[in-house]
């Protein structure tokens, strides 16, 4: 096969021409997409959601799917500002916790998945509702204001255009890409996902991957949550209500396949990139900033149809 | 026959008739067990103003269970519930409001508008061969995000007084009329179900599609019909909705509509509606949601936290999946021997 053949099967490739068309035509049309600030707010954004993204690829990996992602995300984000606030811990410490929310989060969803084989859609949406139950019942819907300086610094800081905070999502993203790819864990992953039952006979031991990946997953949401603090100032119960579309479009979009056995990290963080430019787009353009939803929604449809053209059943 | 058990449809005598019985009987136990407590501790709790109040809920919320089970019957699910019952009544309120049209035509409006919106739903999932959890997810997005963009995010407040007035009705024990209107809706999916054509076509083809398809079954109708009911069931608890806070407000069903996602599956899980299809309990679709209305209101007239509810509502729903997943287990044993 010729490596242009090669590179149009990719998940990555064609996103990557679209991101870059698209960049191209939105830096033409409106000049100010290139200014420094701009880019910045983009990038902020692009942070945190790579994290969300990675957050539910890791679970689609598995053939299942996470409706807790942004309900961990909030527990952990509230978690980690009120132990700040309450209690005055250092933030390493607090850090901690937060991911420790995290990991019991999604331990709770494996543990429960596995041990029953119920379907994690109704698993999940039970973990939503106690999850973020007990984060409205500790902050009884108020904020936690009093985040250290060090934190909001943290959140603000940026190099040009490039917030501090892609430091943290980048590094974790390249860590993911590692471990899809070339760690034993990652690959059983893909292979409980690919085909339950052969992975079972090939000796994988099937419950401590599904449960391996609901705490990755869980840990991705409440590094998300903690960022999401850092960069609002505030530790806001409300972090994580809208993660689930963006949860899922960034991985489908990135031709994961919902039954599972086949992710990409690549094509999933362009799948975020392209939902930035289009966001983005939608406000200096001036179109309604809602219409995002409708455009995310449309953006799932068309990637389902078209992996099914890709591939037909 | 197929070996798949179809639960309620042994016969009366079969051993899974027993079974649905007395999940219902569970419920109506729990349920009725929570009144005289929540009676005698929550002084409140049985006034005629709460009573209004509790029923009118449930009425609401039992339409809402309905709307999930009639998707989960083909063994999908819908996510799009709310997303769907706020974009009806949006239609609707305008109608009323701005178009000025009665009130008869414009809920008719509303509710045919949201069995397109399911229908469309169904399509996409038959055509684009795929779970309607990811059509619906999406869906959920492109419907809100329409309805937003539509109406600017504006209520519609000035709905005709008479419209308004039908969530006020009381009657014999002061409970909202609303539920007898929920109450007609689920006769006529009992009716649906077990006495026509159609319906006995949803079961076979929610229990197993390839084995309905070969008895001449058309399955990819069933699945349409199915989503289309789902919409319309979703616009006529949004209606009621509607009617009940006295506008059509774009934010009802929080964001995306996603407020109602877990009374949706609250009360047909409850209520021993499987997720993989094929079975359904109107009856039991009532019963739970009538469990979890009386448990949470009993539970805020207690002034326990009234925080604390959804996290509550949760691990009852966590608990009675894995309960329902044990009694599954403990049954099949029990046939093999």
């Amino acid at each position: 096969m010729s490596a242009t053949m090669h590179l149009l099967r990719t998940d990555w490739f064609g996103l990557l021409v679209a991101f870059a068309v698209g960049a191209v035509a939105l830096g033409l049309a409106q000049p100010s997409f290139l200014s420094t600030y701009n880019l910045y707010v983009m990038l902020t954004a692009f942070s945190l959601s790579i994290l969300i993204a990675l957050s539910q690829m890791v679970i689609v990996a598995i053939g299942q799917l996470n409706l807790s992602v942004g309900a961990i995300g909030g527990l952990a984000a509230i978690t980690f500002a009120g132990v700040m606030e309450v209690w005055s811990v250092p933030i390493p410490v607090a850090i901690l916790i937060g991911l420790l929310v995290g990991v019991a989060g999604g331990t709770l969803n494996g543990v429960v998945t596995h041990v029953t084989g119920l379907n994690a859609f109704v698993v999940t949406l039970a973990t939503l509702a106690i999850f973020k139950g007990t984060n409205i019942g500790i902050t009884e819907a108020q904020p936690f204001y009093e985040i250290p300086d060090a934190v909001k610094s943290f959140g603000n800081a940026r190099f040009g255009f490039f917030p501090y905070l892609l430091f943290v999502s980048g590094a974790i993203g390249i860590a993911v890409w590692v471990f899809m790819r070339r760690s034993v864990l990652g690959r059983q992953l893909l292979a409980v996902g690919g085909n339950l039952n052969a992975a079972k006979l090939s000796g994988i031991p099937v419950g401590r991957v599904v449960v391996a990946a609901h705490v990755l997953s869980g840990m991705l949401a409440a590094v998300a949550g903690m960022l999401a603090v850092a960069r609002l100032q505030l530790g806001q119960p409300t972090i994580g209500d809208d993660w689930l579309i963006i949860s899922f479009a960034a991985p489908v979009i990135g031709g994961a396949v919902l039954a599972g056995g086949h992710v990409s990290v690549a094509g999933t963080v362009l799948g975020v990139a392209i939902i930035m430019l289009i966001n983005n787009a939608l406000v200096l353009l001036n179109v309604d900033p809602y219409a995002v939803q409708l455009v995310l929604g449309a953006l799932i449809l068309a990637a389902v149809a078209l992996s099914r053209f890709r591939e037909p059943a | 026959m197929s070996t798949k058990a179809i639960p309620g449809r042994a016969g009366p005598k079969g051993p899974t008739f027993a079974v649905l019985a007395s999940n219902e009987v569970g419920l109506l136990l729990i349920t009725v067990g929570a009144v005289i407590v929540f009676s005698y501790l929550a002084p409140g709790f049985d006034s005629p103003f709460n009573i209004y109040a509790l029923t009118r809920v449930l009425a609401i919320d039992v339409v809402i269970g309905f709307s999930m089970m009639v998707v989960l019957v083909t063994g999908g699910l819908n996510l799009a519930v709310g997303a769907i019952g706020v974009s009806a009544v949006m239609v609707g309120g305008w109608a009323m409001q701005v178009a000025g049209l009665p009130i008869i035509v414009s809920a008719l409006l509303a509710l045919a508008f949201g069995a397109a919106l399911g229908a469309l739903n169904g399509i996409l999932t038959v055509a684009m061969r795929v779970h309607s959890f990811v059509v619906t997810l999406a869906t959920m997005s492109l419907f809100f995000g329409a309805m937003i963009v539509l109406t600017q995010a504006e209520a519609f407040n000035a709905l005709p007084a008479e419209f308004v007035s039908l969530a006020k009705l009381k009657t014999w024990f002061f409970a909202s009329s609303m539920l007898y209107a929920s109450i007609v809706v689920g006769l006529l999916l009992w009716w649906l179900f077990h006495h026509t054509l159609i319906g006995r076509q949803i079961l076979a083809a929610g229990a197993n599609p390839s084995a309905a398809r070969l008895s001449g079954v058309p399955v990819e109708r069933t699945i349409v019909v199915c989503h289309g009911l789902s919409g319309a069931l979703a616009a006529f608890a949004g209606l009621m909705l509607t009617a009940r806070n006295g506008a059509a407000l774009p934010s009802m069903a929080g964001q995306l509509g996603m407020d109602w996602l877990l009374p949706a599956f609250l009360a047909p899980v409850l209520g021993g509606t499987l997720l993989t299809g094929g079975t359904l309990s109107v009856a039991g679709t009532f019963l739970g949601a009538a469990m979890v209305t009386v448990l949470s209101n009993g539970l805020l007239q207690l002034q326990v936290g009234e925080f604390w509810v959804q996290a509550f509502l949760g691990v009852i729903l966590l608990v009675a999946v894995v309960l329902d997943r044990l009694r599954a287990h403990v049954m099949a044993k029990r046939r093999v021997r």
